[in-house]
This record gives C-alpha cells, sequence and structure tokens, in this order.
C-alpha cells in the first residue's frame, strides 16, 4: 500500500458517478433513517404520536417520556441490574479469558489445538440451545435467578471473543520479555500479571468492552435465568411494554435510547481500538 | 451480533498451524508447559460447564418426558422425536427462509456501501461512522424500532406511504408482510459489520496488480471484475456463512418484533424451542427439537470451518 500511491489512490479509490451517489444516499437513508425516527419519536408526546396530523419531528418538544423512565421502579431495577451484569461479565471474561490467551500465545502443551478448536466451535453454538440444559443445571444448582447465573453464562459465551482477540495481540509481544523477566527471577504468575497484561492494557479494555455489550444486549438469557427482579434492561423493556392493546410508542423510544446509549459511549471510545482490531486481524492476507 | 466483528480475525488466529519458532523451546522447559496448561483450565473448565456439558446433556433430555414445572421425569425413548418431527420441519423451513434473506440483504447491502464508501468522498469517514449506529444497538431496541415504524395504524411506514399518495401496507398482520418486516429489522441490524469487514478487505486491494492492469488498458469494470471482485470474494463469503449461522439461532429479533406470528408464520427454531420449554413447559420435547438442531449445526459448522480452511491456505 505505501508505494505508487498517487496513481494507485486514484485507482482504488476512483470518484464516486452520479448513480454511485445516488445509491449512496439511498443506502445511507435506509441506515440513518430509522435512527432519526427512533430519536425523535422519544421526544414525541403520547396524543402527538397518534393524531391525525401526528408530524414528522417533534413539533412541541418533550423531555416527560425520559423523566417517565427514571420514575419507573421495575425500569430502574433492570437499568441497575443491566450495569451489574454486565460489568460482572467483562471483568470476568477479560480475567478468565486474558490468562487463556497468554496461555495459548506462548506456550505449546498437548490439547492446545483441541482447545482452540473447542472455542472456535464453541462460537457457533446459538444460546436457545443450550437454554434448557443451563436452566436446568443453575436450577440445581441452586444459582437459578442470581446475577452469578447471568454473569458466568454470558461470560461462556462472551470467552472466544475474548480468547481469539487477545492471544492476536500477546502474540505480538516478544518472547524476549518473558525471557529476561524469568532471568530477573519473576514468578510465572507474577510474569503474567506484571509484564504481559500491563503491555496489553489497549486489548484488555477493548475485549472488556465487547464483553459488556455482549451482557448488556442479550435478551434470551436475561429472559430466562434472571427472573424478574434481577432481569437486565432487554428483558425488562420487552415486559415493560409488550402488552395487549396499543403500546406507549413514545415511552419505549425513550427507554430505547437510555438503553442504546451507554453502548453508544462505548463505541466513541472504543472506535479506534475498533479499527486497528480488524485491521491487524480481517485484513491480513 | 457483536462478537461477529472480531471473530473473523480470531477465526483466522485460531486454524492456524502451530508455529515452530526458533528459540522458544529451548528457553520454555516441560515446567513451562505444564504451567501454560494449568493457567488454561478455569476457561476450558467454564466452557464445558456451561457450554460442552449443557449439549450433551440436553441428548438425555431429549429421551425423557420431563416438565418445566416438576422435577420427575418418565423415560419414553425416541417418542419425543416422533412428536416434535413434523414441527420441527414446518420450523426448519421457516427458519432457512429467515436466515437466509436475514444474510443476503445484509451482505449485498454491506458490500454495496463499502464499494461506495471507498471511493474518494467528502465526509466518507463521518458516514462510514454513523453507519455503525444500527449495530450498535441492542437486538431487542431494533425490533421496537422496526415494529413502531412498521406499526399498522401509527406507524410512519404508513404514514409516509399515504401523504405521497399510495395505499397503506399492513406489514406485521400478514404472513408474508411479517417475514418480510423481520428481515427488513435484521438487515438493517447486520449491514454495518458486513460494511466495515468489506471496507478493511478493500483497503487490502493489490495496488500494484489494478496499476499494472489500468497501464495494460484494462477498463474500471474490467479491473473490478477481475481483481476487486475475486480479492472480496472470499472473506465475504466467510463473513456470510457466519452471518447465516447466527440468523440460524436468531432469537430477539422475531420475538420482540412478532412473537412467531401471526399464526406460526415467522416462528423459527429458537423461538419454538423457547416456547415449547417455558411457554408449555415441554422440556423434553423441546431438548428433542434442539438435538435435531444441533446436527443440523454441525453440518453448517463443517461447511464454515471448510470456508475458513480454504481461504487460510491461500
Amino acid at each position: 500500500m505505501s508505494h505508487g500511491r498517487d496513481i494507485g489512490e486514484a485507482i482504488i479509490r476512483p470518484r464516486l458517478s452520479i448513480p454511485g451517489r445516488l445509491g449512496l444516499i439511498l443506502l445511507a437513508l435506509f441506515g440513518l433513517l430509522p435512527i432519526y425516527w427512533l430519536t425523535s419519536t422519544a421526544f414525541m408526546k403520547k396524543e402527538a404520536v397518534f393524531a391525525l396530523d401526528r408530524p414528522l419531528f417533534p413539533v412541541d418538544p418533550t423531555l416527560d417520556n425520559f423523566i417517565g423512565f427514571f420514575q419507573n421502579d421495575a425500569l430502574l431495577q433492570a437499568l441497575a441490574n443491566s450495569f451489574i451484569v454486565s460489568t460482572g461479565t467483562a471483568v470476568l471474561s477479560v480475567l478468565v479469558g486474558g490468562i487463556m490467551a497468554y496461555s495459548l500465545s506462548k506456550f505449546r502443551y498437548r490439547g492446545r489445538n483441541a482447545i482452540m478448536f473447542m472455542f472456535l466451535i464453541g462460537q457457533l453454538i446459538p444460546g436457545a440451545l443450550l437454554l434448557i440444559s443451563l436452566y436446568l443445571m443453575l436450577s440445581s444448582a441452586g444459582l437459578l435467578y442470581t446475577y452469578t447465573a447471568l454473569i458466568i453464562s454470558f461470560t461462556t459465551f462472551t470467552l472466544p471473543l475474548v480468547v481469539f482477540l487477545l492471544k492476536g495481540i500477546i502474540d505480538g509481544l516478544p518472547d524476549d520479555i518473558l525471557e529476561a523477566a524469568k532471568v530477573d527471577g519473576l514468578s510465572r504468575i507474577a510474569t503474567m500479571f506484571q509484564i504481559v497484561f500491563p503491555l496489553v492494557v489497549p486489548g484488555l479494555i477493548t475485549a472488556a468492552m465487547f464483553a459488556f455489550m455482549r451482557g448488556w444486549s442479550d435478551l434470551l438469557f436475561a429472559l430466562t435465568l434472571a427472573g424478574p427482579d434481577k432481569q437486565t434492561l432487554p428483558a425488562g423493556l420487552t415486559q415493560a411494554f409488550i402488552r395487549e392493546g396499543t403500546a406507549d410508542w413514545p415511552a419505549l423510544m425513550a427507554a430505547s435510547l437510555i438503553t442504546s446509549l451507554p453502548l453508544a459511549i462505548i463505541f466513541i471510545l472504543l472506535q479506534r481500538y475498533f479499527v486497528s482490531g480488524l485491521a491487524s486481524g480481517a485484513v491480513k492476507g | 451480533m457483536q462478537q461477529a466483528i472480531l471473530e473473523r480475525p480470531a477465526t483466522r488466529e485460531a486454524t492456524e498451524p502451530t508455529e515452530p519458532r526458533s528459540g522458544r523451546r529451548s528457553t520454555l522447559g516441560a515446567k513451562d508447559r505444564t504451567f501454560g496448561f494449568m493457567i488454561a483450565l478455569p476457561a476450558v473448565l467454564l466452557f464445558l460447564v456451561i457450554a460442552i456439558y449443557p449439549l450433551v446433556s440436553s441428548i438425555g433430555t431429549s429421551l425423557y418426558d420431563q416438565s418445566l414445572l416438576t422435577p420427575d421425569r418418565t423415560f419414553v425413548g425416541f417418542d419425543n422425536y416422533v412428536a416434535i418431527f413434523g414441527e420441527f420441519m414446518a420450523r426448519l423451513g421457516t427458519t432457512l427462509t429467515f436466515a437466509t434473506l436475514a444474510t443476503i440483504f445484509p451482505v449485498l447491502l454491506g458490500v454495496a456501501l463499502a464499494v461506495l464508501l471507498n471511493a474518494r468522498l467528502r465526509g466518507r469517514n463521518i458516514l462510514r461512522g454513523t453507519l455503525m449506529l444500527p449495530w450498535l444497538l441492542p437486538g431487542v431496541v431494533v425490533s421496537f424500532l422496526w415494529a413502531w415504524i412498521f406499526n399498522d395504524s401509527y406507524g410512519v411506514l404508513n404514514h409516509l406511504l399515504t401523504m405521497v399518495g399510495l395505499p397503506e401496507v399492513s406489514m406485521l398482520g400478514n404472513p408474508t408482510g411479517a417475514m418480510a418486516a423481520v428481515v427488513i429489522a435484521k438487515t438493517w441490524h447486520s449491514f454495518p459489520w458486513i460494511m466495515v469487514v468489506a471496507l478493511s478487505v478493500l483497503q487490502t486491494l493489490p495496488a500494484e496488480q489494478l496499476e499494472a492492469a489500468t497501464i495494460d488498458g484494462a477498463t474500471r469494470s474490467q479491473r473490478f471484475r477481475y481483481i476487486s471482485l475475486p480479492h472480496i470474494v472470499g472473506p465475504v463469503a466467510l463473513v456470510a456463512t457466519l452471518e447465516f449461522i447466527y440468523n440460524f439461532g436468531n432469537f430477539d429479533t422475531i420475538f420482540v418484533m412478532t412473537g412467531g406470528g401471526p399464526g406460526d408464520s415467522t416462528t423459527t427454531l429458537a423461538v419454538s424451542l423457547y416456547q415449547l420449554a417455558f411457554g408449555s413447559y415441554e422440556l423434553g420435547k423441546a431438548s428433542a427439537m434442539g438435538v435435531l438442531w444441533l446436527i443440523l449445526l454441525a453440518i453448517i459448522s463443517s461447511a464454515y470451518l471448510l470456508l475458513n480452511r480454504r481461504l487460510e491456505k491461500r
């Protein structure tokens, strides 16, 4: 990519033709108009969206829908649960997955390839397939309807991603560093926590954020393993708003925005790592 | 869906043959190897207990008549399989329809956007960033949003159609419309990550080849046909297979938007399994459905692994 930049640039990145521009505008509208509608409905009054001459933008904007969310105890509890469960998932995933990644990256032992294969397959298993056994298992372990149930379930499903992401990064650490630590008399555990992990902090943060997003977004386990008191926002929203008859759409859109906001913030923080993560892996070859 | 983005680098890494790097084996002895294995155990055990054991134990459950409400169960052999087979085939048809359509459209859309965004364009970074937004939203939010857009009486789609003088459409109220609705919602949720992957692949186009072809007089469409297209086909096929596997197991999009209805027109395997287990409390039958599904998944996953390996070799 570095050479032939001037001519190459023009060939690889041609200017867009008029039909190309029109196509781009159409596709971009499909992508962005629903976001606009989500946001603007959240600021509309309930009567306004059911009126005959309902407007396409919030003419008389209101914050009532957002205030309503914070006055609803069940939703507030779900919001708190979401933070607890997602943070727990992020911490546990990075701890267990980080150690696993270090093992796969810097050590060769029998069974290593089998373990990698297991994780590769594991990320293809849909949650619905495990649901019943997981429910029965957690139930007999007395863990049903606890934060722990959700955290360990989410962590398991996040592990393959976290492990492979971190392995790719730890692979890049030169072995000399580890050998120097050994010569200095550092124990193996200390080498891991004091040398290896501090060197890959950006990777750990990225992995933690992905795990957080995973825990935050899931519906199926939240609906079945958490129970009414421990359920996270996706399950909370589903139960609060799916009722017979008409839903309070502006309130639902406001609640949806609140549910999405932490992920948007994470994405903005993560964007740089996210792109470089792609660049180092997906682009390779 | 979230994990998918980084899965491609991951999976490549995973099937990579163990690289013999000189100097490593000489300094890392048998004790280090034991240590390496020991520290892998927490993750491996967690995975065995939470992911692998449930898969195996569901085979057992599928042979019993077991309810969610009572602990006792009776052995019934393959009765559950006989009982649910017809329903399984019907749900499989629905699942395949959904998974196929909800893969084709995001792939077409994502690749098209990647090609267009790869052009020289003012504001392309901003556009690329904002077009990631749908992918960020939790599945339930996506479903609520599109259910609201498609709402028969007050939805903005029908509102706009009426404004320009077109007849209203009923999406969620009829079987075809409901399937179209969930496919559109899922397409909207998934296209960004396919776009990002396709964009990153486009950025590795062989510049020298393209230049040489230009000098030799190849037209723009010839260059696309013979150089760019073959370059992106492999990675896109891999992403499409992954997307298909995820769509096959999709729960939240459909469950929230249609609940599997109207009738059972959008009841996919995941929704059906959930309803059997947590609606009718028929754990044995639900598990039998899961086992049949698992067999299918094994076949599809093999296709994915083969594709992954073939790309590896290139």
